[in-house]
């Protein structure tokens, strides 16, 4: 399953990509070619031919925008610029904080993606030396098949941010494991086993009893519940790696590890997770109550969709326990419980 | 409901000192070499943490295309019409198609729907009740399998979405019963 979700998702960002690029290409988004009609104002200074730059007030009329661009998006009055003369004549060039309406921003970003400055051709008249003011258009660097760089650029981006995640993690990995290998010396987590096992056990028949992966997994569901997000994960990964001493055949996930993954995706919560509370504020003891009843009916979904699934010919077929019972007889079967 | 709220808030801020300051203490009285323990357990996180880039790689890359490819917007407008069937606006669904894909995405559609219609909307409650009540599920299977090198992980990914649509369900007509 996982295969083909990959598969599609690389697929189909190439077909969507490829979609919306020709889409713009046949309807003009960025009119490639043609001047976007402004008018510079000079404020209380005047064109000066000889100066290599100076400021100059770029404005542009809210109705020939949304017809030029045939957009609903709106510019600002006016933007702070400045004017540049180069081998090809003048250029206008937008301050980098400007805040600017579709799709100019996407013009920025594809032309000029290094400093994200908006930069155009002034086309018009001949300025004169003195003048106060010019009408005229601004002409950009021809912008096509957006997507396409977007996805390719996403994609390196990416892989550069999971990398940097799972790096990231290493303090408190690091951290939460030393202490879970005191809590397991001190003996803690056999305790914990004990306390949990006649709830945890019918979710997770394969594991025996007294293994410490029960504990793991308890801790995991627990770190949770309270919110503590950075400190489930490493309790999961431990809990991960006390069912895969369990499990026969190394690559293959058995029917615990799948349970673990549903209720961890499902994640039951009394705490909401402090993200939430800096998006919305207050405004969480609204939505608490209503988070708490839909993770209890999500986590009673996801256990019995993984439980359910697990019966499937399918699956059942590639479970590593059956496979390891019936096709070895040889191997001491201290699993099956 | 809101005395149990502040207990289980309150309860919840002592969780992480009692478990950072109680274990090892509680170690200590069992005459467990603590320090040494500590150091031992630890040295295991670094390996993990290196483990688990190639399949964290795997599956963000190729989430972060699709979003790029501007797929989302077109299976927003695909699936409008389905929406009206279970009560769903359609402002919440681009909520319930990233949610499980990645965490800081559906964080950013929290902020632009608090943003643009107020914290107190139907559809930010919404948003935020299903960002509160799910987990990332690709991140988590990318992580959790990841560290233990498992690449046929059989039912995990469908049982997780499976979870994950009930939860957006959920979501949805609980915030309408509450709120609607």
């Amino acid at each position: 399953m996982l295969n083909y979700i990959w598969a599609g998702l690389i697929v189909f960002s190439l077909v969507f990509a490829l979609f919306f690029d020709v889409r713009d290409l046949s309807r003009d988004t960025y009119r490639n070619g043609a001047p976007l009609p402004v008018a510079l104002d000079f404020e209380d200074r005047v064109f000066d031919p000889d100066a290599d730059r100076q400021p100059v007030t770029l404005r542009i009329a809210l109705d020939t925008y949304g017809e030029f661009y045939n957009t609903d998006a709106r510019p600002d009055s006016a933007y702070a610029a400045q004017l540049r003369r180069t081998d090809d004549g003048l250029e206008i060039r937008l301050d980098a904080d400007a805040s600017l309406p579709a799709p100019l921003d996407q013009i920025r970003d594809t032309t000029n993606p290094r400093d994200q400055a908006l930069q155009g051709t002034f086309v018009g008249a001949q300025l004169a030396a003195g003048a106060s003011g010019a009408i005229g258009g601004m002409e950009f660097a021809p912008v096509r098949f957006v997507k396409m760089q977007a996805i390719s650029a996403a994609a390196l981006d990416f892989a550069d941010t999971a990398a940097e995640i799972a790096l990231g993690l290493i303090g408190i990995l690091v951290l939460f494991l030393g202490l879970t290998k005191i809590a397991e010396d001190a003996g803690i987590i056999n305790a914990l086993v004990k306390l949990v096992r006649p709830v945890l056990g019918p979710l997770f028949p394969n594991i025996p009893k007294d293994h410490p992966a029960m504990g793991m997994i308890a801790l995991n569901l627990a770190a949770n519940v309270f919110g503590l997000g950075n400190a489930a994960t490493p309790f999961g990964i431990k809990a991960m790696e006390e069912l895969q001493t369990l499990n026969p055949e190394e690559e293959t996930a058995t029917d615990s590890m799948v349970m673990l993954l549903a209720m961890n995706t499902a994640s039951v919560q009394l705490v909401p997770p402090v993200l939430l509370i800096a998006l919305i504020g207050l405004e969480i003891n609204k939505v608490y109550f209503a988070i708490v009843l839909t993770t209890a009916g999500s986590l009673t979904v996801a256990i019995i969709a993984a439980k359910l699934l697990g019966r499937l010919k399918r699956y059942r077929d590639t479970d590593p326990m059956r496979l390891a019972s019936s096709t070895s007889s040889t191997q001491p079967d201290e699993v099956q419980s | 409901m809101s005395i149990v709220r502040t207990l289980i808030d309150i309860l919840s801020l002592f969780v992480l000192p009692a478990l950072i300051v109680g274990v090892p203490m509680y170690g200590l009285a069992k005459k467990v070499p603590v320090y040494e323990s500590f150091v031992e357990g630890a040295k295991e996180g670094f390996g993990v943490a290196v483990r688990i880039i190639p399949y964290l790689v795997a599956i963000l890359f190729a989430i972060g295309m699709f979003r790029a490819s501007g797929a989302m917007d077109a299976l927003a407008t695909f699936l409008d019409p389905v929406l009206s069937l279970i009560g769903m606006p359609s402002e919440v669904l681009p909520m319930a198609i990233v949610r499980p894909l990645t965490g800081s995405g559906s964080a950013a559609i929290v902020a632009d729907l608090a943003n643009q219609y107020g914290a107190g909307a139907l559809v930010t409650r919404m948003a935020s009740t299903m960002f509160g009540s799910t987990e990332t599920t690709f991140y988590v299977i990318a992580v959790y399998f990841g560290a233990v090198n498992v690449s046929k992980t059989r039912h995990a990914l469908p049982a997780g979405l499976i979870a994950d649509f009930a939860a957006m369900l959920f979501a949805v007509w609980i915030c309408l019963w509450l709120f609607g």
